[in-house]
């Protein structure tokens, strides 16, 4: 309930800020809602909304796949905890729009580039979740385990992947997080459709009509993913969890 | 008959960071008869942990001889180490499929220990969704089955405050004469020991100090007056056998050198 009436404030905020600059500059909620309906009627939205899921769920796919494993190594292993950790904090740093040039320079222009510089964005942020995660595994109840000649398949599987897990999770919806805005980025630099691209089109013919529409279909759209798809799933998982009240 | 547990000359010392190393046991011997209750009792870092977890098998790291005969080995930690996103009976159902317990036996073998402990009603509860105590006894109820011929203890009472723990003994006295399994129990608490044991090995600096058979008959009473005038002289003992201060002692800074490496050997248990 409060949610929704912070939403109905933040538009009504929307509506009079809109008030001080003339409509082309900054419109207002109703002018960028109509613009979006236009959109959506003409059918202009499907292919570049589609292209920029699909980037944003192959970056995300690899970025874990090229995360992860090193997460759980750095957790498990002082040496290799030692010798990474600097370099997952310069991975960290270097900006999304040099990975996204160096990317397109060396691979040319193309959706594998493009995926690639997404994922090695996100990457550092997802090994530094799971790092977290595995260093906090609870030995004693590989201990526990032990006892009771549980195999080490069993371990892995019964005890260890079960802590794991809930860090994967975080460190998926973090990374999520962080993909959305460099796939923006990356379209507007290197492919010729998806939301960013047509954000930068929009915004080189000044139409902030349309840019502001966009960018209200692409927070919508995360939203519903995040409230239909990640938080059930997580809810799901996380059942026996006790529920914290702060 | 060959003893339950057969230990002799058993050394172990663990490596500090500065590359001494320190003695835990000393030239341990030790003998347990199957069925019988033993409680070793000792204050904290004493070795008695490192002892329970060389006969656990979890610590292979050592010199002399540990032989257990008599069949699996059940563990009771301090903390219940439930699987928190397993419910009781899930938990249950891991120790048993993990010992390879035949599935046509499950059932039976967890309504019994189940009815023992009281937990009947609570097979479909998360760990975090019961008390300390219950947990606790969840997990005796996890040991017992897994139908250990050993049951190994380690001050498994020493965290639930005193009217609950109270009853978990007298409910693990009540189970132990049922099943005469052979107990091995760590404590730092002589009143407890006297109340469970059949003998009480004093252990300080690694070492036993001095052996006691409690002379109080079966079936005892929690409030008896025989276990606090025994409790009294094993108390006394201590204070004859040991420099150290009688029991409940003040763990010397040792002691958290000793934690420290215990977590170490986790450490390296794990990889």
């Amino acid at each position: 309930m409060l949610k929704l009436m912070s939403f109905v404030v933040a538009v009504i905020v929307w509506g009079l800020l809109s008030l001080t600059l003339p409509p082309e500059i900054f419109p207002g909620p109703y002018e960028t809602a109509r613009a979006l309906w236009g959109e959506i009627a003409a059918g202009h939205v499907g292919t570049d909304l589609s292209m920029t899921m699909l980037r944003v769920v192959g970056g995300l796919i690899l970025a874990l796949i090229l995360g992860v494993p090193v997460g759980v190594i750095m957790g498990l292993n002082r040496r290799a905890e030692a010798v990474l950790d600097i370099w997952v904090m310069i991975g960290l740093t270097i900006p999304s729009l040099c990975y996204a040039i160096m990317a397109f320079m060396w691979f040319g222009l193309n959706e594998t580039a493009a995926i690639i510089a997404i994922a090695v964005t996100a990457a550092p942020s997802i090994t530094i979740n799971i790092w977290e995660g595995v260093k906090n595994v609870d030995t004693k109840l590989v201990a526990m385990a032990r006892i009771y000649e549980a195999s080490r398949p069993a371990i892995i599987r019964r005890v260890l992947l079960p802590q794991i897990f809930p860090y994967v999770m975080a460190s998926a919806r973090f990374g999520l997080g962080i993909i959305w805005k460099i796939t923006v980025l990356v379209e507007l630099i290197g492919r010729p459709n998806g939301v960013g691209f047509k954000l930068f089109y929009w915004y080189q013919l000044a139409d902030m009509r349309q840019v502001l529409a966009w960018t209200l279909l692409f927070t919508i759209i995360m939203l519903l993913i995040e409230l239909l798809i990640l938080k059930p799933i997580e809810r799901h998982i996380f059942a026996w969890r006790p529920q914290v009240a702060v | 008959m060959t003893p339950a547990i057969d230990v002799a000359s058993l050394r172990k010392s663990f490596k500090g960071r500065d590359g001494t190393s320190r003695a835990v046991l000393k030239n341990l011997d030790l003998q347990v008869a199957a069925g019988e209750f033993l409680c070793i009792l000792g204050p904290s870092g004493c070795g008695k942990s490192t002892l329970l977890n060389v006969l656990a098998g979890l610590d292979k790291v050592y010199e002399g001889r540990a032989a257990v005969n008599g069949g699996r080995i059940g563990y009771l930690f301090q903390e219940p180490r439930l699987l928190p996103w397993l419910t009781a009976e899930g938990n249950l159902d891991f120790a048993l499929s993990s010992c390879r317990v035949p599935p046509a036996r499950w059932s039976e073998l967890k309504t019994r220990y189940l009815a023992m402990t009281g937990l009947s009603d609570y097979r479909d509860y998360y760990p975090h969704q019961i008390s300390g105590g219950m947990a606790q006894r969840l997990a005796l109820v996890r040991a017992l089955c897994v139908e250990p011929g050993i049951l190994l203890m380690d001050e498994p009472f020493s965290g639930l405050d005193e009217i609950t723990a109270r009853r978990i003994r007298s409910d693990l006295l009540t189970i132990w004469e049922e099943t005469r399994k052979t107990i091995v129990f760590v404590t730092h608490n002589a009143y407890e020991a006297c109340f469970l044991a059949d003998r009480i090995l004093v252990m300080s600096g690694g070492a036993f100090q001095k052996q006691l058979r409690v002379p109080v008959p079966r079936p005892r009473s929690y409030d008896d007056p025989a276990i606090f005038e025994f409790s009294r002289d094993v108390i006394k003992a201590f204070g004859d056998g040991t420099s150290e201060p009688a029991a409940p002692a003040v763990p010397a800074t040792g002691a958290k050198l000793i934690d420290d490496l215990d977590r170490h050997t986790a450490a390296r248990m794990n990889t």
